[in-house]
């Protein structure tokens, strides 16, 4: 178990390292130069220059790498156009924001947790029921009806679904307020009546997925031997349903909805935008958009750190529902 | 239960949409509305208090919704309308635009007792004197030492944004943050920028600058004392010398402002203090702004939609009779052109056959009818004081591709238009109609964000594409030699995106702008007339009309006439 | 085949008896193929792809029936002041089955014809691309373990990790400009295929994923061993044993995958990357709608009800591929 944690570790830390490195690469390649966008009031190339000097992106890209990834363990200073002094974490000052990237992200994240983790909880409660539901009573109308509701939310469109919601709750009926963050901290209710119908959007239309997953590897386990065996060995329909099918159909659920948490985490851009909440998808997008180097890092190697976890959970998860799968 | 609601509210919906029929009606909007303009030439104009807004109240709080966050809050940084309208409630300048928002401005001191004294009538030495009572947030009283420092901040490079004109005639140079470094003589003040007592304040340059007194009505003139410069933080909690103070910031979410308890009325000639709280919330995008206003729930029942009302949206608010006396449209003077880059478009019969051929009504259609646009044939919109009507090249409200082949002899010049990708339907519609008149066409799209920062490189790839101003103050002063004087032409941030460069006209515009400002309207519309019959640098299209919705309990909001969009200084909250 | 008496379809006794006889000599192959032309759902949903596909394929010759071409304009039917559609329901007529587009004034069911046309290409295409590379990186992972997992799993976590429309969005303008420089036009085949590579770059993995999970549970399992252990080959094992095994998750996540790729692009459109006005294409035709939702519903309607169709009958016939196809699950 300790040997399996430290080979993952190492990998996890060898992915993030090479995230990191792709994507300051990926921002020398971008369109638009982050530099014409805070040039000095009166642009000239002279002045532009001494932008460019003073931001260090004159420098070799290593060094300019390695100042970085100082910034972020040590801390370090970004002159007197930058906020000066950036203490370790640091992931540098925006250039388009003229705000620390840790104050910025320090806002969002909780906005992009506080949609995907109701939400997800949510989706998998809803999905792995219904598809529960309609494998053990098959070929009934309640097996049509669940899987006519997962077809229905796996055929729709998140924008289409949201502003459509958006239409009939909010603007019309009103009996939804317009969604907006407030910190649960700050007043519950608030928090929950303000992302409420993103987090049914976004549950209608993943809990189709997982509904028609549980469904088929359901249906594929209740034929397996061992099913087979402990029917036939008398055991209680609940126990062999509740205890072995489901966790042995339940596997393959826990990989897809690792994955999906953690790419949700690392951005809702479009369930943000539709619904209007500023979070980590939409100043990802932002900072692509603008050139904003220390912020597409930030928001990048955020998202990486969000899977690369989410990976890790998956495995620890699989080993511990699944007893044929071995951690080596 | 809720289901069968909510279905049947769907059903409705489209039902009666869908089913009635669309026809033409509607009144237009009254294009040929110009605005009027002088600077106040008796004093007791520049005294407050503003005249009560009929029908106003006090308290409650006004909202604001708006799409994306201020870029700037910093007054020596703010240059954005939406920064620029907002300024107004927490930064005083040296002087001011009184607007009845319909055209009649009148410039008047804010600060200063007038909008400034021409001392040798020959615009190179101007006096301000400050008012009494005139105080900060915390109480102090605003001195011609604390505006002093405020105009001697914006000379410092790190702070990004702002106009440059006051800088720049000072220093007598474009280079004016070399000439005078900031940083290094904090304690000083810019050459030319004196304050001899505590009471005035002195401004000498080397030439006439006749446009100072509405160049310091953009808020860079707002005071600092230095004890409260953050430096590039105080972007985020700028120090309040306006109605209202900053008292809590999340930028990009939200922006609340409080009343100021030292602002004083009696000094102010053009603001109010109405609503306790004024809120800007950002993030809703224009679609789902307009829709929570219409929605008229809660706190947006005092709310305006700030991105405007969007094209998709507009034949609903239109029909809806609950939403009469909710809606402000008028005219603005931003004003759209299909810039040609003359570096590389050299011949002169091209640029003018652009002009026979283009298709005005239909670019309206496809940006959104005429609720939202207006066609324009001159570079000047409307609202520019002194604006006269012309057509240089009289083509038909859908152009003349015929005329344009004449003009083009024969010749099919093939041009690339640079589009933003946000606004790809337009480029479609330019090409179809170019290619009508013999052009070839090349539509190349441009990220939205950085379409901006690339046209105005000199050296970008792109023939044609589309532009917009709209002026600093309604004088063609702040139109046509920033968008066409050659001489100040660089490699990046041009604002003479049509990289034009013509000596006689350069001349001309040294010309007027040596005129006392009341004198040069009517020679600017002549040089509109000039430069678009000789040189034609340029395609005009159209002028922005501002559509507006808000909550039923939102008063007072109007449209400036200076930058045409929503002001807020006469705004309150019904009670 | 199951114990459980509930799980039985209630199969009428004059469609199991041709099965009886059918069991001499069958393939697979042959017998999914009667499964599935037994199931009405997998009829109608195979059916409606097949018409979908039909007539995107005869989008030229519609065109010359209908008359009227995907780019032509008919401004004159939208209102000055909003440039909207003007009659009822968004414009439609005799002319102009389906109405037309606001602003732009163009016809809308010729649009959708052609607009299935691109969509329908690169959500294929996309999907078999990413399926074969998810599947093969899959089972040798899973199947091999060791150094080769290790590999491919890294390069799996390693692509999962990146942030795919953060990536879409910052690569599309820069290969543009290495391809075709600042001035020159992109044709719409360079877009489509670029997208279709992004799409196949970050959308292997999570097939990967699932199909390696699969491998691992299935490799400790008895038939596997008895192969390995009578000495079958690797090539064996992997695409005899391991492969036909598979086919229940590959097919649903592919039957998932294109209608995916079909909103995926509609997305991209949406952050002003992918295909470009005046090409039609679906997912840019639903975007640009939406906003219409309250003003021109049927401008909304139309599209969104053919794409909710095609999403629809892939999901289904994926469905009813799967139990055609997977003999444990037969009706």
């Amino acid at each position: 178990m300790a040997r399996f944690l430290i080979k993952r570790l190492l990998s996890v830390s060898l992915t993030l390292f090479a995230v990191s490195v792709v994507s300051f690469l990926m921002f020398f390649a971008l369109p638009k130069d982050p530099v014409t966008g805070m040039c000095p009031k009166n642009c000239n190339a002279e002045r532009l220059e001494r932008v460019r000097q003073e931001l260090g992106l004159n420098d070799p890209k290593v060094e300019q790498y390695a100042a970085y990834m100082k910034g972020i363990f040590v801390g370090r200073d970004l002159g007197s156009a930058q906020g000066g002094k950036c203490e370790a974490p640091c992931l540098g000052y925006s250039y388009v924001n003229s705000e620390a990237v840790t104050d910025t992200l320090g806002r969002v994240l909780p906005v992009t947790l506080s949609i995907v983790i109701p939400a997800a909880i949510l989706w998998l409660l809803l999905g792995v029921g219904l598809g529960m539901l309609s494998a053990l009573r098959r070929g009934t109308l309640v097996d049509r009806l669940a899987i006519g509701f997962s077809l229905t939310g796996a055929s729709m469109q998140l924008y289409f679904v949201g502003a459509l919601l958006l239409l009939i709750f909010t603007y019309q009926l009103k009996i939804v307020p317009v969604p907006h963050y407030t910190s649960i901290l700050d007043n519950p209710f608030d928090w929950a009546s303000g992302l409420v119908l993103a987090w049914i959007a976004l549950a209608f239309l993943f809990s189709a997925i997982y509904a028609r997953l549980a469904r088929a590897q359901m249906l594929e386990t209740l034929s397996e031997d061992f099913v087979r065996t402990a029917r036939a060995k008398g055991l209680a329909k609940r126990t062999v349903y509740g205890r072995h099918a489901l966790r042995a159909a339940i596997t393959p659920l826990v990989t897809i909805a690792g994955l999906d948490v953690g790419a949700a985490l690392g951005g809702t851009v479009i369930t943000e935008t539709t619904f209007g909440i500023q979070g980590l998808g939409r100043t990802a997008v932002y900072a692509v958009r603008g050139g904003d180097l220390p912020m597409i890092m930030a928001t990048v190697l955020i998202a990486a750190v969000f899977v690369v976890i989410a990976n890790l959970v998956v495995d620890l998860l699989y080993a511990a529902i699944d007893p044929r799968v071995r951690l080596s | 239960m809720r289901m069968k609601v909510a279905a049947a509210a769907a059903l409705v919906l489209v039902v009666s949409a869908a089913c009635s029929k669309t026809t033409e009606d509607g009144e237009e909007v009254d294009q040929t509305r110009t605005a009027t303009g002088v600077i106040a030439t008796d004093p007791k104009d520049s005294l407050g208090p503003a005249a009560e807004v009929p029908g106003a109240t006090k308290g409650g709080t006004f909202t604001v919704i708006r799409e994306n966050k201020i870029s700037h809050l910093d007054p020596q940084r703010v240059y954005s309308f939406a920064g620029l309208m907002n300024a107004p409630l927490y930064a005083r300048s040296l002087t001011a635009f009184k607007d009845d928002g319909k055209g009649k401005l009148t410039l008047v001191g804010d600060l200063a007792e007038t909008p400034g004294t021409n001392v040798n009538k020959d615009c190179k030495v101007w006096e301000f004197k400050v008012k009494d009572g005139v105080k900060f947030e915390d109480g102090s009283p605003i001195t011609s030492k604390e505006i002093a420092y405020g105009i001697a901040r914006s000379f410092d490079p790190d702070l990004t944004g702002g106009p440059t004109y006051v800088q720049e005639w000072l220093a007598d140079t474009a280079d004016y943050d070399t000439k005078w470094n900031f940083k290094a003589n904090k304690a000083s003040l810019p050459p030319g920028l004196t304050t001899p007592d505590a009471k005035t304040i002195k401004f000498e340059f080397a030439k006439p600058r006749c446009d100072l007194p509405f160049a310091l009505s953009l808020p860079s003139s707002a005071p600092l004392p230095p004890a409260k410069d953050t430096g590039v933080n105080l972007d985020n909690q700028p120090f309040s010398s306006g109605p209202y103070k900053i008292t809590k910031h999340t930028p990009g979410v939200e922006l609340v402002m409080e009343r100021n308890e030292h602002w004083d009325a009696k000094t102010d000639p053009v603001r109010h203090q109405y609503p306790d709280k004024f809120v800007w919330s950002f993030g809703p995008d224009p679609d789902a702004g307009a829709n929570r206003v219409i929605a008229d729930t809660g706190g947006d029942a005092a709310a305006l939609a700030f991105n405007g009302v969007p094209s998709a949206l507009v034949s609903k608010v239109e029909g809806d009779a609950a939403l009469k006396g909710r809606t402000i449209t008028s005219p603005t003077p931003s004003a759209w052109r299909l810039t040609i880059n003359t570096q590389r478009v050299t011949d002169l019969s091209i640029r003018q056959a652009l002009n026979y051929a283009i298709d005005r009504q239909g670019l309206i259609t496809v940006y959104g009818g005429t609720t939202v646009a207006s066609p324009l044939t001159t570079l000047m919109p409307p609202a520019t004081i002194g604006y006269k009507e012309y057509d240089a090249y009289p083509a038909g409200a859908t152009g003349n591709p015929e005329k344009a082949k004449e003009v083009l002899a024969g010749k099919a010049p093939e041009l690339v238009l640079g589009i933003g990708d946000d606004s790809t339907e337009l480029g479609t519609q330019l090409k179809t109609n170019l290619e009508k008149a013999g052009f070839k066409i090349t539509v190349r799209t441009i990220p939205a964000d950085a379409k901006l920062d690339e046209t105005k490189k000199k050296d970008n790839p792109w023939d044609i594409w589309l532009d917009q101003w709209a002026a600093d103050w309604p004088s063609g002063a702040a139109i046509l030699p920033v968008l066409f004087d050659g001489r100040s032409i660089k490699a990046e941030g041009n604002s003479n995106t049509s990289y034009f460069n013509n000596d006689a006209i350069n001349t001309e515009f040294d010309r007027v702008l040596a005129m006392d400002p009341s004198a040069q309207a009517s020679e600017w519309s002549k040089i509109d007339e000039k430069i678009m019959k000789e040189q034609a640098p340029a395609v005009p299209l159209f002028v922005e009309v501002a559509y507006y919705v808000h909550g039923s309990k939102a008063g007072g909001v109007f449209i400036s006439s200076v930058f045409g969009y929503p002001a807020f200084v006469n705004a309150y909250v019904k009670q | 085949m199951s114990l459980s008496p509930e799980v039985l379809e209630p199969v009428p006794v004059a469609d199991a008896a041709p099965v009886e006889k059918g069991v001499v000599g069958r393939s697979p192959g042959q017998l999914a193929w009667t499964r599935l032309r037994r199931d009405r759902t997998a009829m109608i949903s195979g059916c409606t792809l097949l018409l979908l596909m039909l007539v995107a394929l005869a989008a030229p010759l519609i065109e010359v029936l209908y008359g009227v071409g995907p780019h032509d304009e008919f401004k004159e039917l939208l209102t000055r002041r909003g440039a909207i559609p003007l009659g009822y329901a968004g414009g439609v007529s005799a002319d102009h089955w389906f109405g037309i587009e606001p602003g732009t004034g163009r016809d809308i069911f010729i649009r959708m014809v052609y607009g299935l046309r691109t969509s329908i290409f690169i959500a294929l295409a996309s999907a078999l691309v990413t399926a074969g590379i998810g599947v093969t990186a899959g089972i040798l992972a899973g199947y091999l373990g060791g150094w080769v997992d290790t590999v491919i799993s890294w390069i799996t976590d390693f692509a999962l990790a990146l942030p795919f429309l953060i990536f879409a969005l910052a690569i599309m303008r820069p290969v543009e400009m290495r391809f075709y420089g600042p001035r020159d036009e992109v044709p719409v085949w360079f877009r489509v295929t670029v997208l279709i590579a992004i799409f196949a770059a970050f959308g292997w993995t999570s097939t990967a994923r699932l199909v390696r999970g699969q491998v691992i549970s299935l490799r400790e399992r008895e038939f596997i061993e008895a192969a390995r252990a009578s000495g079958a080959g690797l090539g064996h094992i992997l695409f005899r044993q391991l492969l036909p095994n598979l086919w229940a998750p590959i097919l649903v996540s592919f039957s998932l995958a294109v209608p995916a790729y079909v909103t995926g692009e509609a997305a991209l459109s949406f952050l002003g990357i992918g295909i470009v006005d005046p090409t039609p294409d679906f997912g840019a035709m639903i975007f640009r709608s939406i906003a219409y939702l309250q003003t021109d519903p049927a401008y909304v309607f139309f599209p969104g009800i053919t794409i909710f169709a095609l999403v629809l009958a892939f999901n289904l016939f994926g469905d009813a591929l799967r139990d055609a196809l997977d003999p444990k699950s037969s009706r």
